[in-house]
């Protein structure tokens, strides 16, 4: 028992930890119909600039339990970079997608060398600061506390967007421009205003994502990348520009990875993928997804 | 077990190598006109961004250094040594890389490349341009096997299962009896599938056949390793053997230690010593089978060579260097040995590729890891450094608290055998441990 939950209990936690990556990439599409291939370097910034930032702090007496609140600020501010990001995507609005994938892809590229430019091509990574709340044991079944904080964060992003975006007038604007963002302006809405809001918000979870989920791992010039292709199979499976489709995307490929990973290792890639198949083939828009016309 | 190549013999090749030296520097070694204003130029390929950045850019800091050094020294031949860096990335692009060294930049020799895959590609290229070209790595013994198979110019590094066969037989040594259960966590590509069909056979070989609880291929590049921790957890096995050595290996050390993995199973890491810096003493166990490869930074019986290199290395880098610096200028050495002994055969006129590469085979010569013996089927014959462990150093990271040394003359496959056909038969002479007090069975 103990073991099936502690599998189960990893899955999740990668859930979380992709459900991070998409959830700015989501937003993003489904307001300004953008995908953006360059969400894994965006996420990868925010582990860079976590990093420092908290080696920094640490070096200067932070105590080790506020950690946290440093990386807090370090997704935060390296989220800035979504306004001149947007400045520069802003050429493409109202171009065919592949002008969009093409630039964004180079962000890509950009975004690893000016990485490798200021932190070098070695891989970074905190000391073991995950241990710094210890560990908690449910049911014979260890894990960092850290962790578990970290779906927690996962689970509140999800609620708090849920909230935004439904409850609050500037989450209604967002999804009436979502909507038509023609007809929106026509409503007095500052659509400009409103993209770079959501693409500065977007670029935020996203930095969020890698500054708070950088204490579990390391930082590589190729964490973006990798993290992409994961990010892309969620979204398949979820469906583009929905958010509840990340979070059950996120949960299906984290766990189901786990679950391969224990019954039979050689299909943990493979497993992920039929199931992206199988959904591609009976609902092409994803669980979540809106069909268009 | 612990068994070092540094034998009656060392005096011997140290007498030689400083005569050697001693004729270059005093320029009894009789140069050509033309080739002292000619400086040589070394077309270097290696990995510079990527997962194999770290292990990459530990060659091309040895081997600047090794330059440098010779530079002082009058370069190879009386001849200055310049070096032309390029990067290491797939297949396509290094092959296209090489070719420019060659065409455009008119390298003498290029020494490099880490990749099996990499290698394998530009083994047929080095025949056919005919240039003297010496690999640092990327040479697992399927590649070997599969690679130009007498090769003229082409130079390979020792068979990377060299330390898998190392540290499976310090397994047995250790642990033997004890083995019940294990699980292997190993980089999904050629290398790592070798390395653990390695042990296993070599576990056979001394009558251990354990369960197999855990088999897991690791993508490289893979940082989330949580749900393999979680997979092993599960399964509960009493020895890990994990051949990962890129960044994902003190993640994986991170993870398994917080989830209370590293209590009670024990752990062989071949070739973990790569990240010896990044494996922190406080996510490292004590005890565990360490492989440094052909390099050891922290030896204390090592050379004045290694001791003057480590310290020219943690002065400028702040780190401490890793064996692919060994082998960058194992490269440099044995490249200038060639020349040299070339030279000395014809001295008149500055020898062609092909008589360098006539003159590599055979040479001995003093390496950063002690010495080095280039065989006549182009792979060298260097020593090997493993050992378990330790927290107790200065350091914040682990280091061996005890240094086991073998010769690759012992531990890899000689040129005439195929290599699963060698470990079946290969007499490794090491007596499988039991648990205290038990019966030790003599093996081999």
């Amino acid at each position: 028992m103990s073991s099936i939950l502690n599998i189960l209990l990893a899955g999740v936690f990668h859930a979380a930890t992709l459900f991070l990556v998409t959830a700015g990439l989501q937003l993003i599409f489904g307001v300004q119909r953008i995908l953006n291939l360059a969400c894994g370097s965006i996420y990868a910034l925010g582990a860079y600039v976590g990093i420092t930032l908290t080696t920094w702090a640490l070096a200067n007496g932070l105590p080790p339990y506020l950690f946290p609140l440093v990386l807090l600020v370090a997704g935060l501010v390296s989220g800035l970079i979504g306004i001149p990001l947007e400045r520069l995507i802003r050429s493409v609005y109202r171009r065919p997608e592949a002008f969009q994938l093409l630039l964004t892809f180079s962000l890509i590229l950009i975004f690893q060398d000016v990485i490798w430019f200021f932190w070098g091509a070695e891989p970074q990574q905190l000391s073991n600061l995950t241990m710094t709340y210890g560990t908690i044991s449910v049911m014979g079944v260890t894990m960092p506390t850290y962790n578990i904080m970290l779906i927690a964060v996962a689970v509140l992003f999800a609620i708090g967007l849920n909230y935004y975006l439904n409850a609050t007038r500037s989450g209604k604007i967002l999804r009436a421009t979502a909507e038509n963002h023609e007809t929106g302006a026509a409503m007095a809405i500052d659509v400009k205003r409103v993209y770079v809001w959501v693409f500065t918000l977007g670029t935020t979870l996203g930095t969020l994502g890698g500054a708070l989920v950088i204490p579990t791992t390391a930082a590589t010039l190729q964490m973006g990348v990798e993290l992409v292709v994961e990010a892309f199979a969620v979204i398949v499976l979820g469906g583009l520009g929905s958010m509840k489709g990340a979070i059950v995307g996120a949960l299906i490929v984290g766990v189901i990875r786990a679950i391969a990973l224990f019954v039979y290792p050689e299909v943990e890639v493979l497993a992920i993928y039929a199931i992206v198949l199988a959904v591609l083939i009976w609902k092409p828009s994803g669980l979540y997804g809106k069909v268009e016309a | 077990m612990s068994r070092s190549i540094i034998s009656t013999k060392r005096r011997q090749i140290l007498k030689t190598l400083g005569a050697g030296g001693a004729l270059s520097a005093t320029g009894l070694l009789s140069i050509p006109a033309y080739a002292k204003n000619k400086p040589l130029r070394i077309g270097i390929l290696a990995p510079r961004t990527g997962v194999a950045a770290t292990i990459g850019e530990c060659g091309i800091r040895a081997v600047e250094w090794g330059v440098a050094r010779l530079n002082a020294q009058g370069g190879i031949g009386g001849r200055k040594v310049e070096l032309v860096i390029q990067e290491e990335t797939s297949p396509k692009e290094t092959i296209d890389r090489y070719r420019k060294l060659i065409l455009q930049d008119q390298v003498d020799t290029i020494h490099g490349v880490m990749s099996s895959g990499v290698s394998l590609a530009l083994a047929p290229l080095a025949e056919q341009s005919k240039t003297v070209t010496m690999l640092w790595d990327g040479t697992t013994q399927d590649g070997v096997k599969e690679m130009v198979p007498y090769p003229k110019y082409l130079f390979k590094a020792a068979g990377n299962e060299v330390d898998a066969v190392m540290a499976s037989l310090q397994a047995v040594k250790l642990y033997g009896g004890q083995i019940k259960n294990i699980a292997g966590v190993n980089v999904d590509y050629t290398y790592g599938r070798t390395t653990w069909t390695t042990f296993l056979a070599i576990l056979k070989k001394f009558g251990i056949e354990p369960n197999i609880v855990s088999e897991q291929w690791v993508k490289i590049g893979t940082m989330d390793l949580t749900s393999n921790i979680a997979v092993l957890k599960a399964a509960k096995p009493d020895l890990i053997f994990s051949s990962m050595f890129f960044a994902d290996l003190p993640i994986f050390m991170q993870q398994a230690h917080n989830a209370g993995l590293t209590e009670n199973a024990k752990f062989v890491l071949p070739v973990g010593g790569v990240q010896q810096t990044a494996l922190k003493k406080q996510f490292t166990p004590e005890g565990l089978i360490l492989g440094h490869s052909t390099f050891y930074f922290d030896d204390k019986e090592g050379s004045q060579l290694q001791k003057e290199f480590v310290k020219w290395y943690v002065d400028k880098y702040k780190e401490h260097p890793h064996f692919e610096a060994e082998r960058a200028y194992f490269c440099l050495a044995m490249y200038k040995a060639g020349v040299e002994k070339a030279l000395s055969a014809k001295p008149n006129a500055w020898p062609s590729s092909s008589e360098v590469a006539q003159a590599i085979p055979g040479n001995k010569v003093e390496s950063l890891g002690g010495i080095g013996y280039m065989r006549p089927d182009h792979i060298p014959n260097q020593t090997f450094y493993q050992g378990l462990s330790t927290h107790k150093n200065d350091y914040d990271f682990v280091t061996l608290g005890s240094v086991n040394k073998m010769s690759a003359e012992i531990i890899q496959k000689p040129a005439e055998l195929e290599y699963w056909d060698w470990l079946d038969k290969a007499d490794f002479k090491v007596e499988v441990g039991r648990p205290k007090g038990s019966f030790v069975q003599k093996k081999g």
